[in-house]
């Protein structure tokens, strides 16, 4: 799921990184708005407010919107610099993990500052906003990056689009058994289902648990980090018995 | 005609992305912001109704059916009265000045949320839609007898400084 890159990935590793991805920038998206009243997996609408903010003459509003995008895009920024650089220092896997490692930790940072130190300041709330959208910044950097731009997590109004040119394709009989559209429609169509189903759980989560649901993000990252760690470690333990097998 | 070398304008992106994150981050820690501008006593002066299939209402505190106001601020009795009092210490004081059920206020998002809760339960959340020294202006989204926003403007009546020392 993350050990690949660009062409090399197959349709389910996309399929996997996108949903749990989209998984978890639903849940933060979802989260965020219920406890800082601020969206964090998508800056669309950020675009639209800061110069609304500007025009009112509300500077600090339009700071803080500023901030948010530039963390944003220094998350993207950092994610790219790491896969582009980390690759031959540090191997395919470990340099496409780390930003994942990274927004755990920003995730985790979040929730643990709500915890124990959160004094409901609008200056805190600022800054831990800005730091989900910086995760969700490494996250859309990191999926766009490896999957050769085809897996977009949080961009939901581009997904929605292409969704509907895609459904509208299929009214033509050839394009229903056309293999790469109907591999794209199933990866569009579980991110948007993984999406929705995060920021369902996440809503239902903060009900009942409130602060836990960042833990809950938390670990549903360290799945996607781990699983080809996972993978990895077995495929060496398959070759290690293999190579005993014909030893002996 | 002016050329600019690429490895130049790499550097300028830099600078130019660390720049903007140095001056969004001072204009954060050092300007004024709402949550300490709306420190003080602040007094109701119209409220105006807009609903989507009803032309545009102006109406007076005093104008507005006293019920419909009531259900309006169900659950906040402190402000029946038209004053709000925003104290620094996150607490809303009603106009008798005693405290009947302790409420908090807390301004959220952007800064453009005002969050009331009691107990720690959110109670009503309203949109600023602006604050300055002077004036204050709310949105409320409703769902009551009439589906719309409530606009309630409120002018500022004793200053931050006014208002710490009569606390």
């Amino acid at each position: 799921m993350l050990r690949k890159y660009s062409n090399h990935r197959t349709n389910s590793d996309n399929i996997k990184l996108g949903a749990l991805t989209a998984f978890s920038a639903g849940m933060v998206n979802v989260i965020s708005v219920c406890v800082f009243f601020a969206f964090t997996s998508n800056i669309t609408g950020y675009y639209a407010v800061l110069p609304q903010e500007i025009a009112k003459g509300n500077w600090y509003q339009a700071a803080v919107v500023l901030l948010w995008i530039l963390l944003f895009f220094s998350g993207s920024l950092l994610s790219n610099l790491l896969i582009i650089h980390g690759k031959s220092r540090m191997g395919q896997y470990v340099s496409h993990a780390i930003p994942v490692i990274l927004e755990l930790l920003c995730v985790l940072f979040v929730g643990l500052y709500l915890d124990f130190f959160y004094g409901d300041s609008l200056q805190e709330t600022e800054f831990l906003v800005g730091a989900l959208l910086f995760a969700m910044g490494l996250q859309n950097g990191l999926t766009a990056s490896i999957s050769n731009s085809v897996v977009k997590t949080t961009h939901l109004t581009g997904l929605t689009t292409d969704l509907a040119i895609l459904v509208s394709m299929f009214t033509i009989q050839a394009n229903r058994s056309n293999k790469a559209l109907v591999d794209k429609f199933h990866l569009l169509l579980s991110i948007l289902g993984a999406y929705f189903a995060g920021g369902l759980l996440s809503g239902i989560c903060y009900v009942y648990y409130h602060n836990f649901t960042f833990y809950v993000a938390c670990f549903v990252l360290l799945i996607i980090a781990l699983y080809d760690f996972y993978k990895l470690a077995r495929v060496k333990q398959l070759f290690a018995h293999r190579k005993r097998a014909f030893a002996s | 005609m002016l050329r600019i070398s690429r490895d130049l304008l790499i550097k300028l992106t830099y600078l130019l992305v660390a720049s903007l994150l140095f001056v969004s981050v001072g204009i954060i820690m050092y300007a004024e912001n709402p949550e300490r501008l709306i420190q003080g006593v602040w007094q109701e002066k119209e409220w105006h109704l807009e609903k989507d299939n009803a032309p545009h209402q102006n109406l007076t505190v005093a104008m507005l059916s006293k019920g419909l106001r009531d259900e309006i601020l169900q659950e906040l009795e402190e402000f029946h009265h038209g004053v709000w009092k925003f104290d620094g210490n996150r607490v809303i004081h009603p106009d008798g000045g005693v405290i009947r059920d302790e409420m908090e206020w807390y301004i959220k998002g952007r800064g453009h949320i005002l969050e009331l809760r009691r107990d720690g339960k959110p109670l009503e959340s309203f949109q600023i839609q602006r604050i300055d020294e002077n004036s204050m202006v709310l949105h409320l989204n409703l769902d009551l007898q009439v589906k719309g926003v409530i606009k309630i403007v409120l002018e500022r009546i004793a200053d931050r400084e006014e208002y710490a020392k009569k606390v």
